[in-house]
Formats: structure tokens, sequence, C-alpha cells
């Protein structure tokens, strides 16, 4: 459901992530309003090496199609990094990206 | 099998089970504090969240936001800290629900969070961050929308 864009860089020991994902976010107010379902992503964890870098319990008042961005020491060139998602009815969506 | 490796086997997936579990546990607050994600103001879904403990003015952690969004719909926000926090939390008056995202900082983590709200109206958004011995330490700015978002 949920597409995702992952970018991954390392630099000096420093992962700079950059992602984002395809949600409406839409709570239940805006929901109402514009005559959808109520339909957001409730969590992001993004993984290292099964390792948890980065992990946000987040609401529809986040804004449509969430972009975030993060730095981690976790990791390195080469590995993997896998983002998942939760949404409102608790259906995940998992992606992976080498890190650059 | 030999007994040092076969020891070394079972720490491993000792490990395995733990660890994902201890993940799990500390990631879902939505499960753990459902009524923090329910309250009107700021300073109920704060104190649902972390507690009634006394808020610490603090410019240790820094709050970067535009001061006038044009755009209610997006405002992009950046949270950078370099005190060691377990978890930073958001808020804002704007909206229905106050709480809009928790970040759950892994140990050693680099505190530089970007990423982008929804805001009905005017108003103050406040950052909750909770420190490893307990210490709440919060920061707020005012945000000027003009248009609002959130379908409004």
């Amino acid at each position: 459901m949920a597409k995702m864009k992952i970018k991954a860089k390392e630099k000096k020991g420093v992962v700079k992530v950059k992602a984002m994902f395809t949600s409406l976010m839409a709570d239940k107010e805006e929901a109402e309003k514009k005559k959808i379902k109520v339909d957001y992503i409730r969590q992001i964890v993004a993984k290292i090496n099964g390792k948890v870098v980065y992990e946000v319990t987040t609401s529809g008042f986040m804004a449509e199609n969430p972009l975030i961005k993060f730095k981690t020491k976790g990791g390195k060139k080469g590995d993997k990094i896998e983002f998942t998602t939760t949404d409102n009815n608790g259906k995940t969506a998992t992606s992976k990206k080498k890190i650059k | 099998m030999d007994r040092r490796k076969f020891l070394g086997v079972g720490i491993a997936t000792f490990a395995a089970i733990v660890a994902p579990g201890t993940n799990l546990r500390a990631m879902d607050f939505r499960a753990e504090k459902p009524k923090a994600w329910e309250a009107e103001k700021s300073v109920d879904a704060i104190k649902e969240l972390y507690g009634s403990a006394g808020l610490k003015k603090s410019n240790k952690i820094k709050l970067t936001a535009p001061k006038l969004a044009e755009n209610g719909g997006s405002i992009p926000i950046n949270i950078k800290s370099k005190l060691d926090l377990e978890s930073v939390a958001i808020f804002q008056d704007a909206n229905p629900r106050s709480l809009t995202a928790v970040f759950t900082v892994p140990e050693g983590g680099i505190i530089d969070y970007d990423f982008r709200i929804k805001m009905r109206q005017t108003a103050l958004v406040t950052i909750v961050g909770k420190g490893r011995d307990g210490t709440l330490y919060t920061t707020g700015k005012e945000i000027d929308v003009s248009i609002g978002g959130c379908g409004g």
C-alpha cells in the first residue's frame, strides 16, 4: 500500500537518511470533510542490521506523504537499511535499501 | 557439538529473541498511552504521556520552524539536541488532538529529526524531551499559519 522512497548515504561514520512515504495521513476530521476513509501511518521504524536506529509513533497530523530525515551512527557503506511502516488498520509495509 | 560452541549459539539465539522483544515494547506509544493521543490540549497530553513531573525549560533542545507558515498543510520542523534523551514528543494546540508524534531515541542515537506537520491555525508548538534520568525538558515556538491545513 504505502510506497516508500529511501535514500541513505554514509559519510565519516554518520549515515544520513531521507525517506518519503506515500500516505494521505488523513485523521478523523479530515477524512470526514473529504469523504474518504481514515488513513494514516501510525508508526515508522528503521533498522540497520536488525538494530533499531529510528522509530516514531505518528498521528494524522503529520503532513501528507510524510518526508523524514535523520542521522545515525549505526551503519556503514553497503549495509542495508530496512523501513517498516504500520498504518491505522495494522497493515505493515517493508522496504529495504543499501547504504551508499 | 563443542561445548563452547554450543554456549555461543545459545547466547546468540537468546539475544535474538530478547532484542526484538525489548524494541517492540518501547515502540508503540499508541498502545501504551492511548489517552495521550485523545487529549485536546498540549498540557493534558503531556500529562498523559509523561506524568505530572515538572517540566524544565531548556535551550538545549533546538526547534527550528518557520515563524510564518504559508501552507498549514505542510510545515517543516526540525528538532536537534545534544542531550541524552530517551524520547522526544511534539505537541501543538492547533488540531483537534494535540499529540502529533513521539520519537523513541535509540541508545547513542543522534537527535536530528526533520519532518512535516499539519496545523489548522496559528498555535504554539511544544517539544518535550525525556532524558534517560527521567528529567523532562521542554521548548516551544509559536507558528503563524496563514492558510490552515487539515482540510480546513
